[in-house]
């Protein structure tokens, strides 16, 4: 390689890796700010009533498609033990499924979401 | 606040689909370098993956907004960040390298640019591919 290719490589990998740092630190940053601001009020709900709310509105919008336990009904799946994260359950939950799913993005705010989420989370 | 899903859906296009040209411009002007053709390959090459580089930061501002910061996560999701975060990082140090070096490539150099461009096109390609499951399949739920 020639001197100027080294000095581009060197300064390809730096600007890189900065980016990267500053992409994730960014993310970190909106994560936690996303966090609080989900939680207003001065005491945050417990997890088991976040649940018991979640359960509520499981048993209103999902539960018809999904079954009363969450087991699955004959054109959706079971929702017991899912492999994703909290994060990933809210975006389907709010985006829906394209010709699957409906998005309730319009029928439940972010903390109804989180809710919801917390009672799929019991489920494992 | 901004639809993120569908800005995230629009933006990560161009970053796909300008590396994948420029890989292959990049081969095509290797493959017909005695060619008065090679060297304008050469130069949409380097225009392709300077604007896909540009490009990338907006479709990953997008997502991280649209994933409310989840930088990994499980399943189809966890999948399309593996593949997204060595895709990013690799696109831009070769945008930079390519944008310093130009044309004074040595014959090393231009193998190694070319072996890393096709690692970054697999790349985003399988980031592509997961980030379609997520939208089509539901993203891994069973």
């Amino acid at each position: 390689m020639t001197p100027l290719e080294i000095r581009a490589a060197i300064a390809a990998v730096i600007t890189s890796a900065v980016i990267l740092v500053a992409t994730f630190s960014a993310g970190e940053i909106y994560r936690k700010h996303y966090a609080t601001q989900t939680q207003p009020g001065t005491k945050p709900l417990a997890p088991e009533d976040l649940g018991v709310k979640g359960r509520s509105y499981f048993l209103q919008s999902c539960a018809h498609c999904h079954g009363r336990d969450a087991d699955g009904g004959e054109d959706a799946p079971s929702l017991l033990k899912l492999q994703i994260s909290g994060t990933h359950m809210a975006l389907v939950i709010q985006s829906g499924i394209k010709g699957e799913m409906p998005s309730f993005a319009k029928k439940y705010n972010e903390q109804d979401v989180a809710a919801i989420v917390a009672y799929l989370q019991t489920l494992h | 606040m901004l639809p993120w899903d569908k800005v995230h859906g629009a933006m990560t296009h161009f970053p796909i689909a300008l590396l994948l040209f420029s890989t292959a411009c990049d081969f095509g002007s290797v493959m017909f370098k005695k060619l008065p053709l090679a060297r304008e390959l050469r130069s949409a090459s380097l225009y392709a993956l300077a604007i896909a580089a540009l490009a990338s930061l907006g479709a990953v501002i997008s997502g991280i907004a649209l994933s409310k910061g989840d930088m990994w996560g499980r399943g189809d999701f966890g999948w399309h960040h593996r593949f997204v975060w060595p895709a990013f990082g690799l696109l831009v140090a070769l945008a930079v390298w390519r944008l310093v070096v130009r044309e004074a490539m040595s014959r090393f150099g231009l193998c190694l640019y070319l072996c890393l461009m096709l690692l970054a096109s697999g790349l985003i390609a399988a980031a592509g591919y997961f980030g379609g499951e997520l939208l089509l399949s539901g993203g891994g739920v069973p």
